[in-house]
C-alpha cells in the first residue's frame, strides 16, 4: 500500500460511519420557511465520577411524578424544578469497579468481553459526533477536570469520559485558555505555511504507515490483529487531518466572552468550562460536549480536607459532611448552568435550553455500588418528561437511555452498548 | 502437591474497599464471565483448526454431591414436565464445558445469592447445604471461566509501556523525560506488560512524537552542558532573620497603631450621648466575637476612620491588630533563638516564620548532587530528626526523607543526587518530616508541639546551607543515541541507520523507509530549520514508529537470541538490553544455559532490578495501589505520615530484593527473624540502634511480630481505611496473595456495613452478619476469622492489645481476641500461630508467586498451558529450599520464555 490515498480510502471499512442523515433538523424545521432554520439539536454530558450521598441526593422513589419533595442535596435546583428529571433504576449490566464512575458509564461495554482485560466500546457522546460532526469545526469536545489526582476521583481509566468507535480513550481537554484559544484563536500562520505543514504530518504518518506495514509482514495472526491497533490511530490522524485541511479556510467565530484565567481550580474551573462550553454552543462550534468533572481540586476548593476517596466512603463525621457539601456544590453549578443555558438565545428566539439534550450523572450511585445511578436528564433537544422523578423498573439499562437520546436528538442508530430498546416513559 | 488451580487470578487487581462488607470486584467478576466466555468459544469456534489446548485434559464439575439438593428443592418447579420460567433443571449436565452450560449455572448461582430462589412460600434451603452448594459452585465458576477464556500460551506483540518507554529514551538518549501524560497501562485485572492491556490510542501517536522530540532536545541540551561544571551554594540564613526582625516590626507598628484607634472609639463609647449608638452597634454585632464590636464604627459620631489609621478598612485594623498580634511572640521566639545568623531553624505551619526552606538555582538539564548541611535539635523526639526533601513547583512534590544525625554545633552533609530535565523549576525544598502532608497535619501538630511554652512547637531541625553541583561528565557515557547520531550532518542516512539498530533492538530500516526519512530532513531543512532542529524531527519519527514502540517478535518457535535478550531485559530491567546483552546475542551465546543463567544472576544485581523489576511487580502483585487509597488520620497515627508510608512501601520491596539478591529461602516473605527496615521505619517499628537511610536487614527478636509480610506495616495499612483496620480486606489478601488460594468475588452491590454505624459494637459482632447469610458465610467463613487474627495490627500496621469504637461520644473498648480457626483447617490462638499456620503452607505461597512471575514475563495471564511450567519452577525450588532465584532460572531456562508460542 503505497498510496497513502488509498489507505485511507481502504480504511473506511473499519470505521463504520452512519449515513449522516440528521431527522431532528428536518422534524424541527418549521412550516414558515422565512423563519431563520430551526436551531441544531446539542448532546452534553456531564459526569461526577464519585456518586452521591444516597440519602440526601435521591428523591424519595415513593414519590414519583412530579409533586416529589426536592432533596437538600439538590435545592439548588428546586428553581429549575420543572425542567429537569431525576431518573432511578437506571444501571450498566457490566459494570463492576466500584472506583470508575466515567470509564463505562456512557458506553455500557462489558470489560471482559473476549477474554480481555480491559476493552470498552464506543459512548454515547461520540454516537453523537459521529452524526452531528460533519457540520461543526470540532466533531465534539471533550473536557476533563485538571484534577492531577483524577485516578482517585471516581472516574477510572480513560482520558475523558469519550470512548470512540474502537472502544479507544479520547483525550480530553482540561485548560479552560486551551479551550478558548482553539474555539476562537485565530490561526495566524499563513495559509502557505499551514499547507507546508500538514504535508510534513503526512510524510511522517507515509513513514510510519510503511515501517508497521513492514513490520507487519513477518507477524503471527494474533500479532497482526494487534497491530491493527496502531493502524487505527494513524487513520484517526488522517482523518484529522483532512478535516483540519476543510476547515483552514473558514475564520474562526469571534469570541463571546472574555479569555478565561489561567489555571482556575476547583468550583470556579467548573464555573469557567461551563462558560466556554455555553460559547462553543453560541457559535455552533461544536453540538456534542462532554466534561469529566474534578472532585479533589472541587473539594479543595471549596475548603474541604478531605480526599476525594475517603469522601466517597461518608461514614459519620467529617467525611459525610465532605460529602453533602460536595452534592450542593455541584447541584449549585448545574443550577447555574441551567440558567444560562436558558438565558442565551439562538437565532430564531429560543434558548440554548430548549435543543440541548444534558445528562448529568455518574456509574457510581453511592459509595461504589453501581447499581440505580444517579441521573439528571434536563434540556428540550431530546423531548424528555421534564419535572418528574421517574422510577423506571429495576435494572433498566442505562444505554437504553443513551439511545433514547441519541434518537430523539435525531441520530439514526438502533442500539447502543447493550441497550435492549428505548424508554418511552421518558419521553413526554 | 502444591495447589496450583488458581491461575490468572495472581495481579486480578485491586479489591474494591466497600466499608466492612466488602464488594471484591477485583476477584474474577461474575456476572461478567458469562458472555466474556460466550465470546472466547465463538473466537475458537471460528478457528479453521483448532489447537490441542492444554486445558483440554481440565475437567470442571460440580460436585455429584448436590444433585440430592438440586433435586430436593428445586426439581418440584424445573424439571422436564414443569418447566417454570423456563428453566428445566433436570438435564443439566454437572460437567461444565461449554458456555450453554456454563451459563445455566451461573443463573443458579445468581439466584441463590439474590435469595430470589427458592420462593418465598416454599421450603428454604438448609443454611448449610446452601452455604457449601454456593461454595463450591462460586469456585467452580471461576475454574470454568478460566478453562474457557485460557489463552493457550499464546505470547502476542505488545506495546512498551509506559516505565519501560521511559527506560528505553533514558538508555538511548540520556533523557529523562516526563512521561506522566501518557497513560499509565495498569489494569486492575493484568500486570502492566499484559499486551491485552497496552492499547494505542489515536492521541497516543501524537503524544509520541511529542515525547520523542522532548527527549531528543533533551539528550542534545545534556550533552551541551555536560562541561558547564554548574556549582552554587545558597546560605539559609541569608535574608531569613532580616525578614522575621522586619515582619515582627510591622507587626508591632501596626498593632500600636490598631490599639490608638481602638482607643479612640472605647473612648467615644463611653460618653454618655453616644449610649444610644453604642446600643445599635452591640446589637449589630450579636452572635460575633466582641472584638468586631469595633467594625460598626460609623454608627458612632465623630469616630475616626480606619482609613486615617493606615488600615483599609475596620476589618483590616482587626486583622492586622489581633490577627497578627497573635504571630508576634513566635517571631520574637525565633529572633531568640542561637544561630539563628548562622542557619536557619524550621518551624512547622507557621508561614511568618520557615516552616520550609527553599532554594533555588537556574541549572541546565544535567545530573547533579544536592548537598544540604545540616543538624537536628538534640532535645527533640528522635521521629523528629528527619527532613523531607523535594521539588517544590505548584505544590510540594516530596523525593525522599533524610535521617539527621547531626547536631547544631556538628552538622551533617547529606547528599541527594538528583537528575534535571530541560523543562520544569529549579525550586527545591527542605522540611522537617511530616509537618506538611496536610494543612490540616502542620495545624495539628503546630498546636500539640505549643502546649509546652505556649508559642510554637520546639524547632527540630537547623539547616547551615544547600548546595547545587553538577556532576563531573567523566561519569557519563554519551549514550548510544546520540552517538549514532554524530555524523548526522554528513551521513545522515548511515546516522539514521545506525540509530534505528540501537533504538529499535537490533532492527535495521528497510532502504524505502530510510529515502523517507531523509526527505523529512530535507523539508525540514528547506524551510529553515537549523541542522539539530530539522533532526530532531526526523529521528521523533522514529521514536513514534511501531518498530520502536513494539516488542515484536517476528517469529513462531524460538527467539532469536535478540529477541531472547530483549525478553529477559525488559523482564528484569524493565529496559532494552544493554550493551553485554546485545554482544552475546550477537555471537549468539545466550541461548547456551550457563551463560544465561550467569546473565540472569547479573541482572538481578544490576540496581535497576530494584527499582525497574522489583518495585513495579510487588507493587501490582501484593495490590499495593491500595496503600494510596485512603489518606490516613493525622491525628490517630501522627507517626504515620508520608515518609512512614513510603518507608513501609519500600519496606516490601527491599524484603524482597533481599531474598532474591541473597537467594534466600522465599519463605522468609512469610516469617523471617529480621526486618529490612532504615532508621525512619526502624524507629517506626521501636527497634533501636538503626541509623542512616539505607534498608539493611536487621535482627529482630524471636517474639517480635515483624518479619515477613504479615508483620509488615504497609501490608495491614493497605488493609484499613485510613482510620480502621479492615479486617475483610486483609483475609482476602492473605488468602489471595500468601496462601493462592482467591476467594470467588463476592456478588455484585452487596449492602454496607456502616449501616451499623451508629451502633456501639466490637468488629466482631459488626461482622457477625457475615456468618448469618448462607450466601456471605460461604465466602466469609474463609476470610474473616484470617482477618480477626490480624486484629492486633492497626489501621497505621502498629501492634495492639485493644481497640475501640466511638459514635456520638459515646465509646466501647474491648481487648483483641486474635483467635480463631481456618475454614476445615487447624485452629490458632494468637497472630503468632496464625503465622505458623501461613509459615507452614509456603508451597502455595510459593505457586502464587511462580504465577505472577511467569504472567508478568510473558505478559499474559498464566494459563493452564503453563502449569507445567510452574510446578516445575515450585518443585525446583521446593527441593532447594525455596531459594528465591530458582523461580527465576527455571522460569528463563523453559521453552516457554525463550519461545514464541501462537495457537
Amino acid at each position: 500500500m503505497k498510496n497513502r490515498r488509498h489507505f485511507l480510502r481502504s480504511s473506511s471499512a473499519f470505521i463504520a460511519l452512519p449515513m449522516l442523515e440528521s431527522l431532528g433538523f428536518r422534524r424541527f424545521a418549521s412550516a414558515a420557511s422565512r423563519t431563520p432554520a430551526a436551531p441544531p439539536k446539542r448532546m452534553i454530558f456531564l459526569g461526577m465520577g464519585y456518586g452521591v450521598t444516597e440519602d440526601s441526593w435521591f428523591p424519595s422513589e415513593d414519590q414519583p411524578g412530579t409533586d416529589y419533595d426536592m432533596p437538600a442535596g439538590l435545592k439548588p435546583l428546586e428553581r429549575h424544578r420543572a425542567n429537569f428529571s431525576v431518573i432511578h433504576q437506571l444501571s450498566n449490566r457490566w459494570s463492576r469497579s466500584g472506583h470508575e464512575g466515567s470509564t463505562f458509564w456512557l458506553t455500557g461495554a462489558n470489560q471482559y468481553e473476549g477474554g480481555a482485560t480491559f476493552r470498552n466500546s464506543i459512548s454515547a457522546d461520540q454516537v453523537a459526533a459521529t452524526a452531528f460532526g460533519q457540520h461543526t469545526r470540532f466533531p465534539s469536545i471533550q473536557l476533563s477536570g485538571a484534577d492531577p489526582d483524577m485516578g482517585h476521583a471516581g472516574h477510572g481509566p480513560g482520558l475523558s469520559m469519550a470512548w470512540d468507535a474502537r472502544g479507544k480513550p479520547v483525550a480530553g481537554l482540561n485548560s479552560p485558555l486551551d479551550l478558548y484559544h482553539q474555539l476562537f484563536s485565530p490561526n495566524t500562520t499563513p495559509l502557505k505555511e499551514r499547507r507546508l505543514m500538514l504535508e510534513q504530518k503526512r510524510s511522517v504518518l507515509d513513514a510510519v504507515l510503511e515501517d508497521a506495514q513492514d513490520l507487519q509482514r513477518g507477524l503471527a495472526k494474533n500479532d497482526v490483529v494487534k497491530l491493527e491497533e496502531y493502524f487505527d490511530s494513524i487513520r484517526d490522524i488522517e482523518n484529522r487531518l483532512v478535516r483540519d485541511e476543510d476547515w483552514q479556510n473558514i475564520p474562526k467565530p469571534e469570541a463571546p466572552i472574555q479569555a478565561p484565567p489561567t489555571g482556575p481550580v476547583g468550583k470556579s474551573e467548573i464555573e469557567v468550562m461551563y462558560d466556554l462550553m455555553i460559547a462553543a454552543m453560541q457559535t455552533d462550534s461544536t453540538r456534542v460536549l462532554t466534561y469529566r468533572q474534578p472532585i479533589s481540586t472541587l473539594l479543595t476548593s471549596l475548603g474541604i480536607k478531605v480526599a476525594a476517596h475517603d469522601m466517597s466512603h461518608y461514614s459519620p463525621g467529617e467525611r459525610r459532611d465532605a460529602s453533602q457539601r460536595r452534592d450542593l456544590a455541584q447541584s449549585e453549578l448545574l443550577a447555574s448552568f441551567l440558567d444560562r443555558l436558558k438565558e442565551t438565545k439562538e437565532a430564531d428566539g429560543s434558548s440554548l435550553f430548549d435543543h440541548v439534550s444534558l445528562v448529568y450523572g455518574s456509574n457510581l450511585r453511592t459509595v461504589h455500588t453501581m447499581e440505580n445511578c444517579p441521573t439528571i436528564l434536563s434540556g428540550g433537544g431530546a423531548g424528555v418528561k421534564l419535572g418528574h422523578n421517574l422510577i423506571m423498573p429495576k435494572n433498566t439499562p442505562l444505554c437504553n437511555a443513551w439511545l433514547t437520546l441519541l434518537q430523539e436528538v435525531g441520530v439514526n442508530v438502533e442500539r447502543h452498548g447493550d441497550s435492549t430498546g428505548t424508554l418511552s416513559a421518558l419521553l413526554g | 502437591m502444591s495447589r496450583i488451580q488458581d491461575f490468572g487470578t495472581v495481579g486480578n487487581g485491586k479489591t474494591n474497599d466497600t466499608e466492612g462488607i466488602d464488594q471484591d470486584n477485583g476477584w474474577i467478576r461474575f456476572a461478567t464471565e458469562i458472555y466474556r466466555i460466550a465470546l472466547i468459544s465463538i473466537t475458537y469456534a471460528t478457528l479453521s483448526c483448532l489447537p490441542v489446548l492444554a486445558q483440554d485434559t481440565i475437567r470442571v464439575a460440580m460436585d455429584e454431591r448436590h444433585r440430592t439438593l438440586l433435586e430436593a428443592y428445586c426439581f418440584k418447579c424445573h424439571d422436564a414436565d414443569q418447566q417454570e420460567g423456563q428453566v428445566r433443571l433436570d438435564d443439566l449436565p454437572f460437567t461444565i464445558n461449554n458456555i450453554e452450560v456454563a451459563e445455566r449455572w451461573q443463573k443458579i448461582l445468581n439466584v441463590l445469592n439474590a435469595g430470589e430462589m427458592p420462593p418465598k412460600e416454599n421450603k428454604p434451603l438448609p443454611d448449610r447445604g446452601k452455604t457449601d452448594f454456593l461454595d463450591d459452585l462460586a469456585n467452580i465458576m471461576v475454574t470454568a471461566r478460566k478453562k474457557l477464556s485460557d489463552q493457550s500460551g499464546t505470547i502476542t506483540i505488545r506495546r512498551l509501556n509506559r516505565r519501560e518507554y521511559a527506560n528505553s529514551l533514558r538508555d538511548l538518549l540520556g533523557a529523562q523525560i516526563n512521561v506522566s501524560e501518557l497513560p499509565t497501562d495498569t489494569s486492575p485485572a493484568a500486570f502492566d506488560t499484559s499486551s491485552s492491556s497496552l492499547i494505542m490510542s489515536s492521541d497516543q501517536f501524537e503524544q509520541y512524537l511529542a515525547l520523542g522530540r522532548d527527549a531528543l532536545n533533551e539528550g542534545f541540551a545534556r550533552q551541551e552542558n555536560r562541561d558547564v561544571g554548574f556549582a552554587q551554594r545558597m546560605e539559609a540564613e541569608d535574608g531569613n532573620l532580616e525578614r522575621i526582625r522586619k515582619t515582627l516590626n510591622t507587626r508591632m507598628e501596626g498593632h500600636q497603631r490598631y490599639i490608638r484607634w481602638k482607643a479612640r472609639i472605647d473612648e467615644l463609647a463611653r460618653l454618655p450621648e453616644n449610649q444610644e449608638a453604642v446600643a445599635r452597634m452591640r446589637k449589630l454585632n450579636q452572635g460575633r466575637p466582641p472584638q468586631d464590636f469595633h467594625h460598626w464604627w460609623r454608627e458612632l459620631p465623630n469616630a475616626p476612620d480606619p482609613q486615617d489609621y493606615g488600615f483599609t478598612d475596620s476589618r483590616h485594623a482587626t486583622h492586622v491588630g489581633i490577627g497578627q498580634w497573635n504571630t508576634i511572640a513566635h517571631l520574637a521566639w525565633y529572633i531568640s533563638q542561637k544561630e539563628n545568623d548562622a542557619g536557619a531553624w524550621l518551624s512547622i505551619g507557621d508561614n511568618a516564620v520557615l516552616p520550609w526552606y527553599t532554594f533555588q538555582a537556574n541549572i541546565p538539564a544535567g545530573d547533579y548532587v544536592v548537598r544540604i548541611r545540616v543538624g537536628a535539635n538534640p532535645d527533640v523526639d528522635a521521629q523528629r530528626k528527619f527532613i523531607e526533601f523535594g521539588r517544590r513547583s505548584q505544590g510540594f512534590v516530596h523525593l525522599s526523607t533524610h535521617e539527621v544525625a547531626g547536631t547544631v554545633n556538628q552538622p551533617q552533609v547529606i547528599e541527594i543526587p538528583i537528575t534535571h530535565t530541560v523543562g520544569g523549576d529549579r525550586v527545591f525544598f527542605v522540611r522537617e518530616r511530616g509537618t506538611f502532608d496536610t494543612g490540616q497535619q502542620s495545624a495539628f501538630k503546630f498546636n500539640r508541639g505549643k502546649q509546652d511554652n505556649g508559642i510554637a512547637p520546639d524547632y527540630a531541625i537547623w539547616v547551615d546551607w544547600a548546595e547545587i553541583v553538577q556532576l563531573p561528565d567523566s561519569e557519563f557515557a554519551t549514550p548510544a543515541g546520540l552517538v549514532a547520531l554524530k555524523d548526522a550532518e554528513t551521513n545522515l542516512r548511515d546516522a539514521l541507520q545506525q540509530f534505528a539498530v540501537v533504538a529499535c533492538r537490533g532492527k535495521t530500516l528497510p532502504d524505502s523507509l530510510l529515502d523517507r526519512l531523509v526527505n523529512i530532513y530535507k523539508a525540514q531543512r528547506a524551510t529553515g530549520k537549523e541542522h539539530q532542529k530539522a533532526l530532531v524531527e526526523t529521528v521523533a519519527v522514529i521514536l513514534a514508529s511501531p518498530r520502536f514502540l513494539y516488542l515484536s517478535e517476528p517469529v513462531q518457535g524460538n527467539l532469536p537470541p535478540m529477541e531472547l535478550a530483549s525478553r529477559l531485559s525488559f523482564f528484569l530491567q524493565g529496559t532494552p538490553p544493554d550493551s553485554t546483552l546485545r554482544s552475546l546475542a550477537e555471537n549468539n551465546r545466550l541461548t547456551n544455559p550457563e551463560i544465561l543463567t550467569a546473565q540472569t544472576d547479573r541482572l538481578v544485581n544490576e540496581p535497576g532490578f530494584l527499582k525497574d523489576f522489583v518495585q513495579p511487580f510487588a507493587h501490582q502483585w501484593l495490590d499495593m495501589e491500595r496503600l494510596d487509597f485512603f489518606e490516613f488520620d493525622h491525628q490517630r497515627y501522627p507517626d504515620f505520615d508520608n515518609s512512614t508510608k513510603e518507608a513501609a512501601r519500600q519496606e516490601v520491596s527491599e524484603s524482597i530484593v533481599h531474598v532474591i539478591r541473597n537467594n534466600l529461602s522465599l519463605t522468609n516473605l512469610l516469617h523471617a527473624d529480621y526486618v529490612l527496615v532504615n532508621s525512619l521505619l526502624a524507629n517506626y517499628y521501636g527497634i533501636e540502634g538503626v541509623k542512616g537511610d539505607e534498608f539493611r536487614p536487621v535482627r529482630i527478636p524471636q517474639d517480635s511480630p515483624r518479619g515477613g509480610l504479615p508483620g509488615m506495616a504497609a501490608v495491614h495499612a493497605m488493609g484499613s481505611n485510613g482510620v480502621e483496620s479492615n479486617p475483610i480486606e486483609r483475609g482476602v489478601w492473605v488468602l489471595r496473595k500468601l496462601l493462592n488460594d482467591s476467594p470467588p468475588p463476592a456478588p455484585a452491590n452487596v449492602p454496607q456495613i456502616t449501616r451499623l454505624s451508629d451502633q456501639l459494637l466490637t468488629t466482631r459482632e459488626r461482622l457477625a452478619i457475615h456468618q448469618k447469610e448462607p450466601q456471605c458465610a460461604s465466602c466469609h467463613r474463609k476470610i474473616d476469622p484470617i482477618g480477626f487474627g490480624l486484629e492486633n495490627f492497626d489501621a497505621a500496621g502498629r501492634w495492639r492489645t485493644e481497640d475501640h469504637y466511638e459514635y456520638k461520644n459515646q465509646r466501647k473498648s474491648w481487648a483483641i481476641d486474635a483467635s480463631g480457626k481456618f475454614h476445615n483447617g487447624p485452629a490458632f490462638a494468637n497472630f503468632f500461630e496464625l503465622r505458623d499456620q501461613i509459615v507452614s503452607r509456603e508451597e502455595d505461597f510459593a505457586a502464587g508467586f511462580a504465577e505472577a512471575l511467569v504472567s508478568y514475563a510473558l505478559g499474559r495471564p498464566a494459563g493452564f498451558s503453563d502449569r507445567e511450567l510452574i510446578e516445575q519452577m515450585v518443585a525446583h525450588a521446593k527441593e532447594n529450599d525455596y531459594h528465591a532465584r530458582e523461580f527465576f532460572h527455571v522460569l528463563i531456562q523453559h521453552s516457554i520464555f525463550q519461545s514464541k508460542p501462537q495457537n
